[in-house]
């Protein structure tokens, strides 16, 4: 046992001291935020510009209503006369002095529809805006001859849905936060089970390659230095992780409070602690994160015992890294909600679990008893994976030469 | 060897050679790698493994550490199986030379060391010492991916005596080291072997294992051709061939014991036929009343013994390279 101490010592501290680590340690979140914040900006830049538009009525009475509502939102508009006509318009246009004109009359004071001539499409959403506006002004304009009977209006904008959870209590900011939770946390795990998996492949190709392990197997039992191997490198998965929580919580606990208190525009970004994961959604995030890394890396691990080359390796890791994705891409097709009752099953499946039965674990939309038993399945599955990979391991690592056939690797497992 | 008495199991034990191979045959596909060998290194000897590359010293070497199986015969380390605990008596240089490139060497060795179950304080201590010996003491700090192939090397080899092993494997040690390294790494083989090691060595350099190796055992092609003792190997082989130089006239060249005459020089090196004494044809010599001014048996050089008994196919002989000649 001491032996495999050795081994994760080296298998860490090589790993944690070097640049490559501290670059995407601080790098990758630096990233994500920065293209994050990036992408709200541009939004915003391109949601202020181009608003200027000119108005023809040819009805005479829409364009005053319409013009106010369209400047409560933000749009800077302009009347023109209808007797000008729409050369001069459609030349301002050209010029980008305005960026487009809409034109009213009586098909537009009837049935809502009307022209919009500009050199590009306004796009959906203010498609979607601007037609509201018109629509809604002409209704009004209509209905205006009539009696507002029983609430008609309330019913022409659309109704409205209320939901209320049954059987339970929880916030809608709880409810909203487990969400974020699960979706983050399977990405999280998905991310993070490839990426330190892949630095397990690479750390038993190395050795395997540079023939050090002919040497080190003399003085450690192979499974003890396939063990070392998995210990050091989900101990520096384990330390990146912190790293990134600690950042987080001092950003929210300690930053965002100063900035809010300096600046109070911002006072309604403080509300975003609401939506963070619970204390128990981070220690089942853990759990999930330490099986699935267990169960996954002693996987990787076997490939890169069966591999001599870098491009055995990336063909041979294929199953794995699929294996990996299916519950990814299944996860992702069902993220607007509701339940899939077969999906539930299969997040029983130790490798779909991470990713399939975190997400439902954390909303509370599966029973406990199936979260208690994908965990103790999971366990179960490490232990088997566990044995059939040492054994691969153990016949693989001093193997050079072409990667084997799936029947040499059964025989391989056999082989006592 | 083998004392069957119960009583004597002790005994037997450390009489128990540190390798024996008993008709060994490893085969990759369809090529022989190695065919049918046999050979025991005793305890405390230094036994050399010589011949061409491609020969299959290295695939026997590998078997002794229990990196291959062989297909037919046994391997014994320490008179067993080479299992775990066995392995870990023995300090093995590959001949690829494995090292952690990015580590820095300090750091390497103490990690070998640690392996081997040494402290880590006592195993730094060590690798310091060794590091001064190797010269390599302001590189102790450096990335192994800085250091030359030859200090690789040397930073390998400290590696496998670190923790003082019962058998130095040692595949293919010198090659790539300048004259100097290669004095100072014999130097301390022969320390080694003073201290009681017992030292298996591979190399295709023959003038080196002259130098070094008490036994010898010669592979050609797969197959063993000699092994054995040097020093009887030489006294064994020399009888073939007389160096002689005289006056007088030479009809007694033709005696018939005298398969081939060749002049060297101002001498001549007479092959005898297999049977015939150097005695005799001295008697000969002396018969005929020429005058003898030199009569010596010539000691073969590795390389000579080592073509006369494996022939000398041109890749074999070329594979020595400008240093393998007597």
């Amino acid at each position: 046992m001491n032996r495999v101490w050795v081994v994760v010592r080296r298998e860490y501290l090589e790993r944690v001291g070097t640049k490559g680590f501290i670059l995407s340690t601080i790098a990758v979140p630096l990233l994500m935020l920065g293209l994050m914040a990036l992408s709200i900006f541009m939004g915003l830049r391109a949601e202020q510009s181009g608003r200027e538009l000119a108005l023809i009525d040819f009805t005479g009475r829409l364009h005053e209503p319409i013009a106010e509502r369209m400047e409560d939102v933000g749009y800077s508009v302009e009347i023109i006369d209808p007797a000008t006509g729409t050369e001069a318009l459609d030349r301002r246009v050209l010029d980008d002095e305005i960026r487009a004109y809409m034109v009213l009359d009586d098909l537009t004071a009837e049935e809502g529809t009307f022209l919009y001539r500009g050199k590009e499409s306004p796009g959906r959403v203010r498609s979607g805006l601007i037609r509201g506006i018109v629509v809604e002004t002409v209704l009004e304009t209509r209905l205006s001859f009539t009696e507002d009977v029983g609430g008609v209006r309330e019913l022409l904008g659309g109704g409205q849905l209320e939901f209320e959870a049954v059987g339970e209590e929880q916030s809608d900011a709880a409810r909203t936060s487990s969400l974020i939770t699960g979706i983050v946390g399977a990405i999280l795990l998905y991310m993070t089970m490839l990426i330190y998996g892949a630095y397990v492949l690479r750390s038993v190709l190395d050795e395997k390659r540079n023939r050090v392990v002919e040497v080190v197997i003399s003085s450690i039992r192979p499974w003890q230095l396939m063990l070392g191997k998995i210990l050091g490198v989900g101990s520096m998965g384990l330390t990146q992780l912190g790293i990134w929580a600690s950042f987080g919580a001092l950003l929210l606990f300690l930053g965002l409070p100063m900035v809010a208190a300096n600046w109070p525009a911002a006072e309604a970004a403080v509300q975003i602690v609401e939506f963070l994961p619970s204390a128990g959604a981070v220690l089942l995030f853990l759990a999930f994160f330490l099986l699935g890394y267990f169960l996954y890396s002693a996987l990787f691990a076997a490939v890169g015992a069966m591999c001599s080359r870098e491009e055995d390796a990336q063909q041979a890791q294929f199953p794995v890294v699929m294996l990996l994705g299916i519950p990814f891409i299944m996860h992702m097709s069902t993220i607007q909600g509701g339940r899939v009752v077969w999906m539930e099953w299969a997040a029983l499946f130790p490798f779909f679990s991470p990713i399939l039965m975190y997400p439902r674990a954390v909303a509370g939309t599966v029973p406990l008893w199936m979260v208690a038993l994908s965990l103790v399945l999971m366990g179960l599955a490490i232990v088997a994976t566990a044995w059939v990979a040492g054994r691969i391991y153990r016949v693989g690592i001093l193997m050079q030469g072409k990667r084997p056939t799936l029947r040499q690797l059964v025989r391989w497992v056999r082989a006592a | 060897m083998r004392i069957a008495n119960v009583n004597y199991i002790k005994v037997d034990h450390v009489m128990e050679p540190a390798v024996r191979l008993s008709g060994v045959t490893k085969v990759f596909g369809d090529h022989t790698a190695v065919s049918d060998f046999d050979f025991t290194i005793p305890r405390g000897a230094i036994y050399g493994l010589l011949g061409p590359n491609g020969s299959g010293k290295t695939t026997t070497i590998r078997m002794i550490m229990g990196i291959l199986l062989p297909d037919q015969g046994s391997v014994e380390l320490f008179g067993g199986s080479p299992d775990f605990s066995r392995r870990n008596r023995v300090g093995y240089l590959p001949e690829e030379r494995g090292v952690y490139e990015k580590m820095k060497v300090i750091d390497q060795l103490v990690f070998l060391g640690e392996l081997r179950g040494l402290t880590r304080r006592h195993v730094r201590a060590r690798a310091v010492e060794w590091l001064d010996r190797l010269d390599l003491t302001e590189w102790a700090t450096r990335k192994v991916q800085d250091l030359s192939k030859g200090m690789q090397q040397k930073v390998q080899f400290i590696g496998t005596v670190l923790h003082d092993p019962e058998l130095l494997i040692l595949d293919e040690p010198f090659s790539g080291l300048d004259p100097i390294n290669q004095d100072v790494l014999e130097s301390i083989v022969l320390e080694q072997k003073q201290r009681g090691t017992t030292i298996l060595f591979s190399t295709h350099l023959m003038q080196q294992a002259e130098r070094l190796c008490e036994r010898v055992c010669l592979i050609s092609g797969a197959r063993k051709v000699l092994d054995g003792n040097l020093k009887e190997m030489k006294r064994r082989e020399r009888s073939g061939v007389v160096a002689v130089e005289f006056e007088g006239d030479d009809r007694w060249l033709s005696w018939p014991g005298v398969s081939d005459v060749e002049r060297v020089g101002d001498a001549f090196h007479l092959s005898l036929r297999p049977g015939a004494g150097h005695d005799e044809i001295l008697a000969a010599a002396v018969a005929e009343g020429v005058s003898l001014r030199r009569f010596e048996l010539l000691e073969p050089g590795l390389h000579e013994i080592f073509v006369r008994h494996a022939g000398d196919g041109p890749e074999e002989s070329q594979a020595y390279g400008p240093g393998g000649g007597s």
